[in-house]
């Protein structure tokens, strides 16, 4: 959430996407930010004081990939820049890749903020033999430029000691005659009549006639009746001007970038590729790409799914849980409060401790805490945005590019999370697409373990069913809505950043994060479940409902009626729910079980990710999908009851 | 006169390993995604290497490689460097 900060202390992280700025932020403050090895991690500004400085508050943008602003990322960024009290900005840069870090500067250069430039990655730049002179960039720019490695820690002293020499940038570049001439008139009547308090008028002139949204936005906030002035500059100047304007000021300050670029620049010759360029392309490769991600998921299918779902979770519930906590807790309890309904609520049957806590933390705990492991590996090695071009095509089936790879695969992991995550799309359509997919057919990872678990108790042909099922309503659902939602798919481009060997102690630090990030959700949601559950039983409301569920429940989907009850728990969240059916898997035959994790799966999401998807896409979207899922999950649910009982039977 | 008959070819044609010049974005390609294209340094005169076309092309530009959809590199065109040697 972005409050913004007060009396000019905020040092705000800007720069194009992946270049560390995360990483950085954590160095510099201690807090933890969601850090992965791929573009668009940061979906929002996040904050948090100064190690260096208490006073100071250190302030973490979403990646740019050029100003003025056209994605949310950039938005949320551009708003930043406008809406916070900024004492100085440290433009994070990739130093392997220095025209494209100076085309940014030309920018920001413009907005008279005191600045430094910090050269991430320059160790990445050395091994390609790129060897920035810093001095003379640093002489040319008239700001401190510092080289730094953020991963290792490296350049962290130097680059708060710039921060106490920060200035303002000097000019890259005078733009052509008549450009410069509408941006002057344009500096004068922002100057006249919408000033801003930090932010220089020629720099808020550049971006208002490169035709940037949230400047536009904060002028006509800000100048009132007197923005018709401004746009009729701005309407003359594009009038004026020998092709598209934003375009060709976007050309000059990439050619200021490249002509200082080149003269700081000295490049070694490379005789061959470095190992991790080899490896990056072999995971694309149009040969190799496929086993190799084959082999990645078998990998993660053997840490989650056997290690982490079976050997954990049976040390965790069996040995540590059922074996010694629960009988344990339900004596001391016993004992303290002798038997009564306090005791019930407790450890009874509807117990918060013997079911809230004992699901949240045996059963869901080790499956998500693998996962969140599995996961922080992929991303931290640079697989996860190679995975984008392998999926490409297959995405491109339901109207997505293979973008949408990354919040499905996260979903895996914490379907609330991708929700946030679907920022990095591009479009609205696409953005609304991978949501209701998302909410739909992609099984968080608590509840994938919790179905791989039941059904892998029953036979491989069971998951597999599932598994087949799962992915081709995913395909078909994709397919119907990209058919329904009006729009046009969005060819993929993506920047491969490079492969890189997992620092272990990042993802170590990522799964913490994620994982309390998760916990904080979970408790809370499996306490107020169990607590639901226990109040609608002693109220007598619970059979009642059982009972009323049993034509849909016993009639359609060929269920227990007793299964009624975790339609219930599913409500709050589906792998509470299908924990719940996982509990009474005893008396379920192997249809039943197919059936039952089917119709769970697609039933609607956790009650977090409903508030997720309410805070991205409103309420009125997000009660839609709701409405389409529900009787979709039965109506599917019922569908495969009477399909695979006509073919066992 | 000009002596040079240097042909413009898409971005998509070139086989991997080649070194080629943009020579100019088509208009066929959204302006969205030229500026993200220009912004990721696919300006004209740039030097790129072709790494590989399948699945998606995927080039190398001042040492940061960009994969790009062939509905896209059709439309961007690009001339042969001399090989070196």
């Amino acid at each position: 959430m972005t409050t913004p900060s007060s009396a000019a202390n905020a040092i705000l992280l800007v720069g194009h996407p992946n270049v560390g700025k995360s990483v950085l932020f954590h160095r510099l403050t201690g807090a933890y930010v969601n850090v992965s090895n791929y573009p668009g991690t940061t979906v929002e500004v996040t904050r948090a004081s100064a190690r260096f400085d208490r006073e100071a508050m250190l302030l973490d943008t979403p990646g740019v990939l050029a100003l003025p602003s056209r994605s949310d990322d950039e938005r949320a960024t551009m708003r930043a820049l406008l809406n916070e009290s900024s004492r100085c900005l440290v433009q994070v840069g990739d130093a392997k890749n220095l025209r494209r870090t100076l085309t940014l500067t030309a920018l920001l250069a413009e907005l008279g903020v005191p600045m430094v430039l910090a050269l991430n990655m320059h160790d990445e730049a050395a091994a390609r033999g790129v060897m920035v002179d810093i001095p003379a960039l640093s002489e040319e720019l008239g700001i401190p430029v510092l080289a730094t490695v953020a991963t290792g820690g490296e350049g962290i002293g130097e680059l708060t000691h710039g921060l106490g020499h920060a200035t303002r940038a000097e000019a890259l570049l005078r733009y052509d005659q008549d450009i410069e001439a509408d941006i002057a008139r344009m500096a004068e009547a922002i100057t006249r009549l919408a000033p801003h308090p930090q932010l220089a008028a020629r720099g808020l002139a550049i971006l208002y006639l490169g035709g940037d949204s949230v400047v536009a936005d904060w002028l006509a906030e800000h100048a009132g009746q007197q923005l018709a002035e401004l746009e009729t500059l701005r309407q003359a100047a594009a009038e004026r001007a020998e092709g598209d304007l934003p375009a060709l000021l976007a050309r000059e300050r990439t050619e200021a970038a490249d002509a200082l670029a080149s003269s700081v620049i000295q490049r070694a010759v490379r005789s061959s590729p470095l190992l991790s360029q080899r490896l990056g392309q072999y995971v694309v490769h149009p040969l190799w790409g496929v086993p190799i991600l084959l082999g990645v998921l078998y990998a993660v299918y053997q840490f989650v799914g056997v290690f982490g779902a079976s050997v954990l979770v049976g040390l965790m519930e069996k040995d540590l849980f059922e074996g010694i906590l629960n009988p344990a807790f339900t004596n001391l309890v016993s004992v303290a409060l002798g038997t009564g309904w306090l005791q019930e609520l407790l450890v009874g049957q509807y117990g918060l401790w013997t079911m809230g806590m004992t699901y949240a933390l045996a059963l869901i705990l080790p499956i998500v805490t693998t996962f969140f492991f599995a996961f922080g590996v992929l991303e931290d090695s640079g697989y996860l945005p190679r995975l984008t071009v392998i999926a490409n095509r297959l995405f491109a089936l339901i109207g997505l590019n293979g973008r949408a790879v990354l919040p499905m695969v996260l979903g895996l992991g914490c379907v609330t999370m991708a929700t946030l995550t679907t920022r990095i799309l591009h479009s609205r359509r696409e953005r609304l697409i991978t949501i209701f997919l998302l909410a739909l057919a992609i099984p968080c990872s608590a509840q994938l373990g919790v179905v791989l678990g039941m059904l892998g108790g029953v036979s491989f042909t069971a998951v597999l069913i599932w598994a087949l099922a799962m992915v081709g309503i995913l395909l078909l659902a994709g397919f119907l809505a990209a058919k329904l939602i009006p729009g046009r798919r969005i060819p993929l481009v993506t920047e491969l950043p490079p492969m890189r060997l997992p620092i272990i102690a990042n993802v170590l630090k990522k799964t913490g994060g994620r994982l309390k990030w998760y916990l904080i959700e979970v408790i809370p949601l499996f306490l107020l479940g169990t607590f639901i559950m226990f109040a609608l039983d002693k109220s007598g409301a619970l059979p009642a409902i059982i009972d009323a569920g049993e034509p849909l429940v016993s009639g359609w989907l060929g269920l227990p009626k007793e299964a009624s009850a975790a339609f219930v728990m599913g409500f709050l969240r589906r792998d509470f729910g299908a924990t719940g059916l996982f509990a009474m898997a005893h008396s379920l035959d192997p249809i039943q079980a197919v059936v039952g994790m089917i119709t769970i799966t697609l039933f609607i999401p956790c009650f977090a990710s409903l508030m997720m998807m309410v805070k991205e896409q409103g309420s009125k979207v997000a009660l839609g999908m709701v409405a389409v899922i529900v009787p979709f999950a039965f109506f599917i649910g019922g569908l495969f009851n009477l399909v695979l009982r006509a073919l066992w039977s | 006169m000009n002596t040079k008959h240097e042909a413009r070819l898409p971005l998509a044609f070139i086989p991997p390993g080649t070194d080629v010049r943009l020579a100019a974005l088509g208009d066929e390609i959204d302006p969205l995604q030229r500026e993200q294209l220009t912004a990721y340094g696919l300006a004209e005169n740039r030097p790129l290497r072709v790494l590989q076309q399948r699945p998606m092309t995927v080039i190398l530009a001042d040492e940061v490689e960009l994969a790009l959809e062939h509905a896209v590199a059709r439309h961007i065109w690009v001339e042969k460097l001399p090989s070196a040697g």
